[in-house]
C-alpha cells in the first residue's frame, strides 16, 4: 500500500460559506491522502460536506483555509487558468445530473476534453471508438443527450472523464439518478477500468451498493472525516484507520 | 470537432430568438449600405458636378495669378502639359482672362472676360450645356459673346442684343469693340451669373490687344483619375507653375462635401451599429445565462476562460456573418436600383446648396467601400458588444455555475 504513488493531499482543509450569522462551515479540517488506484467511496448524511470536498479536491472550488496539493503542486497557489489546464490533463468529472453537451452527440462529448487537449482527430476518433466499445455505447455515437436514457448518459458521461486516461476520476453521486440495474453495470465499468488501467476513482455516494465496490471508504461527518476503512480486498477485511 | 461548429450549434438552440436577432442586425447593415452608397452618390455628383461644371479637377495658372488676375501673369511653355494631359488622356482646356466694361444702352457693368475655346470647353466641362437663351460660341461666333444671366438682366441685355465693350489691352492702349449677345446662361456659378461675359480666344486675343495669352489651364479626367494623381503628374512635369487641385481652389466647398459626407456617415453608422450590436450583445447575453450550467461544465473539464470568450464571440461573428450575408443581399438590391433610377428630389432644375450643384435624381453610387465599411464595422461592433456576455461566462466559478439555475 505505502508504495502506491500519492497523487492529491489534503492539509487541514477548511471551507466556509457565508459569513456572520449565515456562516456555514462545510469543511472542518480535512486531511488526507489519495493514492494512486484507489478506488474510494465518500459516504456521510446530506451537507456533510462530500460534494465540497470532491469540488475542492478537483480544484473547482477553493479552499478557505488549509492546502490541496495534486502532483506536489499546490491549488493556493495556482490561477484559474492553472486549474483549468490541470483539470483537463489529469482529472476527470462525473456528476449526478450526468452534464452532457447538449449540443454535442455522444461521440463529440466524450472527445471534447480530448480536443481540448490538442489531440489530433484521427488519435481522438480511435480512442474515443475504442472506449465506446469497451463500455457498451457503439452505436449511440451520433445520438445527442436527450435521444440517450439515463444509464446511457451516464455511461457516455464516464467515457468523457476517462477517455483521456486521467490520474483521477471524481464521481459526484454518480448512481443518484439510475435504476439499481444500471448503477450496478456503471460500478462495475468503473472498477474493470480501475482494475486494468489504474485509474483512481474518488465516489461520493449515499448509495450503499457502491460500498461493495470500494477499496477504501471515508466517512464524513459535519465536515470532518469520522472513520476512514480499506476494504477487504485491500486489508483481508474492512478494518478502521 | 472544432469550436466553430459548437458555436453555431449553440446559436439555433434557440432559433426563434436567433432568426429575429438575425433579421434586426441584417435590416441594419442593409440600411447602412443603402445610406453608404447613397451619401457617397450624392457627395460624388456634388462634387462631380462643381468640377465637371468649370473648375476642373486640377487648375494650372502662373504663379501669383489668383492673387491679383493679372492679365500678364500667363502661362509659358505649355506643351509640356499638353503632352502630360493627351498622355494621361485627361480632358484640358485654355483660358484667358481679362477685365473691362461693358454696356448696354444706359446700363453699364464691370466684367471679367473670358477667352475660351468653344470646342473644347463643350468637350470637357459643362457648363456650356447650361444656356438658358440662345446658344453658347462656336468656333465661328466672332464678336458674340455669351452672358451670365445675372449679368445679361442687369444690362438689360437680350439675344442680339449690341453691346460696346471697353477694356484696357495688354499693350495699354484702349481697346474697345461691339459684341452681340448670342446666349445667355442659366444658373452656373454665382461668379459666372454676375460677372462672366464668354468670347471666343481669338476676339479676345484682338480685344486685349494679346498674342494667344493662356492663363488658365483647367483639367478635368472626368472621375478617370483623383485630382492628387493629377496634380502630382502635372507637378512632376510642369515647373514654376501653380498646380492646384479643386479642393485647395475651392476650399470651402471641399470641406463642406468632406464634412458632410463625414457627418452624416459617422451618425447613421453610429446610431445603427449601435442599435444592431445592443441586439447582438442582448441576445449573447440571454444565451450566456440560458447555458450558465454547460459554462460551469466546460470549465470543469478544463476549458480556460480565454476558450469560453472565444465561443462566445465566435457565437456573435457567426450570427453577424449571417446577418451581414443577407443585409449585404437586400442592401446591395435596393441601392443597385437607386443607383439605376434614383431618388427624384427636385421639382424642378439643380439644387445648389452653399456653392455645391446637387443633381434633381438622387442616386445611389454603389462601390466595395459602400458594402464593406457597414459590414466591417457591424462586425468588429458585435465582436465588441460580445466581450460583456463574453466575460461574463468567462468569470464563472465553475462550482457555482453547475449548480446555476436560470
Amino acid at each position: 500500500m505505502s508504495s502506491k504513488r500519492e497523487i492529491a493531499s489534503l492539509h487541514k482543509v477548511v471551507k466556509n460559506y457565508g459569513e456572520g450569522k449565515v456562516l456555514t462551515k462545510a469543511l472542518r479540517g480535512i486531511s488526507m491522502k489519495i493514492l494512486e488506484g484507489d478506488f474510494s467511496v465518500m459516504m456521510g448524511p446530506s451537507g456533510c460536506g462530500k460534494s465540497t470536498l470532491l469540488n475542492i479536491i478537483g480544484g473547482l472550488d477553493r479552499t478557505t483555509s488549509g492546502e490541496v496539493k495534486f502532483n506536489d503542486e499546490n491549488f493556493n497557489t495556482l490561477s484559474n487558468k492553472a486549474l483549468s489546464l490541470i483539470r483537463r490533463q489529469h482529472i476527470g468529472f462525473v456528476f449526478q445530473n450526468y452534464n452532457l453537451l447538449p449540443v454535442l452527440n455522444a461521440y463529440e462529448n466524450a472527445e471534447y476534453v480530448l480536443m481540448l487537449q490538442g489531440v489530433a482527430p484521427a488519435k481522438r476518433r480511435e480512442k474515443v471508438m475504442h472506449l465506446f466499445q469497451e463500455m457498451g455505447l457503439d452505436g449511440l455515437e451520433n445520438r445527442y443527450p436527450r435521444e440517450l436514457s439515463g444509464g446511457q448518459q451516464q455511461r457516455v458521461a464516464i467515457a468523457r472523464a476517462v477517455v483521456t486516461e486521467p490520474q483521477l476520476v471524481l464521481a459526484d453521486e454518480i448512481t443518484a439518478n439510475v435504476d439499481s440495474e444500471t448503477a450496478q453495470s456503471l460500478l462495475e465499468l468503473m472498477a474493470t477500468l480501475n482494475k486494468n488501467n489504474s485509474t483512481t476513482f474518488l465516489f461520493s455516494t449515499h448509495d450503499p451498493a457502491v460500498i461493495k465496490f470500494a477499496k477504501k471508504i471515508i466517512i464524513l461527518k459535519d465536515g470532518i472525516i469520522h472513520s476512514e476503512k480499506a476494504s477487504i480486498e485491500e486489508t483481508g477485511q474492512f478494518a478502521h484507520r | 470537432m472544432k469550436l466553430v461548429k459548437i458555436s453555431w450549434r449553440n446559436l439555433w438552440r434557440n432559433s426563434t430568438r436567433t432568426n429575429v436577432t438575425i433579421t434586426a442586425v441584417a435590416l441594419c447593415i442593409a440600411i447602412l449600405i443603402i445610406f453608404q452608397s447613397l451619401i457617397i452618390g450624392l457627395i460624388g455628383k456634388a462634387v462631380h458636378n462643381t468640377t465637371n461644371l468649370v473648375v476642373g479637377e486640377v487648375q494650372i495658372h502662373a504663379i501669383g495669378y489668383l492673387d491679383d488676375r493679372s492679365i500678364y501673369k500667363s502661362l509659358k511653355n505649355v506643351d509640356k502639359i499638353r503632352a502630360v494631359a493627351k498622355e494621361n488622356n485627361i480632358g484640358m482646356v485654355e483660358r484667358s482672362y481679362g477685365f473691362g466694361l461693358i454696356s448696354s444702352g444706359t446700363k453699364s457693368a464691370g466684367t471679367q472676360f473670358w477667352g475660351i475655346d468653344p470646342e473644347s470647353e463643350l468637350k470637357y466641362f459643362d457648363f456650356a450645356n447650361h444656356i438658358d437663351e440662345g446658344n453658347f460660341l462656336t468656333k465661328t461666333s466672332l464678336k458674340k459673346v455669351v452672358l451670365g444671366n445675372k449679368l445679361a438682366r442687369s444690362l438689360a441685355a437680350e439675344l442680339g442684343t449690341e453691346l460696346v465693350i471697353f477694356v484696357q489691352g495688354a499693350d495699354g492702349s484702349l481697346g474697345n469693340e461691339l459684341f452681340y449677345v448670342t446666349g445667355i446662361l442659366g444658373n452656373v456659378a454665382d461668379n459666372i451669373d454676375r460677372g462672366a461675359a464668354i468670347i471666343l480666344r481669338d476676339d479676345f486675343d484682338i480685344l486685349f490687344s494679346t498674342n494667344n495669352l493662356i492663363h488658365e489651364i483647367a483639367l478635368n479626367s472626368n472621375g478617370k483619375l483623383e485630382a492628387e494623381e493629377i496634380q502630382k503628374l502635372m507637378s512632376a512635369k510642369a515647373a514654376g507653375v501653380a498646380v492646384e487641385t479643386w479642393k485647395e481652389l475651392m476650399p470651402t466647398i471641399a470641406i463642406m462635401t468632406e464634412k458632410m459626407s463625414v457627418f452624416m456617415l459617422t451618425m447613421f453608422s453610429l446610431i445603427f451599429t449601435i442599435a444592431a450590436s445592443l441586439g447582438v450583445m442582448n441576445t449573447l447575453v440571454m444565451s450566456t445565462y440560458d447555458r450558465m450550467k454547460e459554462f460551469g461544465i466546460i470549465r470543469a473539464i478544463g476549458a480556460t476562460p480565454w476558450l469560453i470568450i472565444r465561443q462566445v464571440s465566435l457565437e456573435a461573428i457567426l450570427l453577424t456573418f449571417l446577418a451581414s450575408i443577407i443585409g449585404t443581399v437586400i442592401g446591395l438590391s435596393i441601392a443597385i436600383y437607386l443607383q439605376v433610377y434614383g431618388i427624384d428630389i427636385s421639382g424642378k432644375g439643380n439644387l445648389a446648396f452653399g456653392g455645391i450643384v446637387f443633381d434633381p435624381i438622387w442616386r445611389a453610387s454603389v462601390s466595395l467601400k459602400s458594402v464593406f465599411l457597414p459590414v466591417v464595422l457591424m462586425m468588429l461592433t458585435s465582436i465588441v458588444a460580445s466581450i460583456y456576455p463574453a466575460s461574463i461566462a468567462a468569470r464563472i466559478k465553475p462550482v457555482e455555475a453547475i449548480h446555476y439555475k436560470p
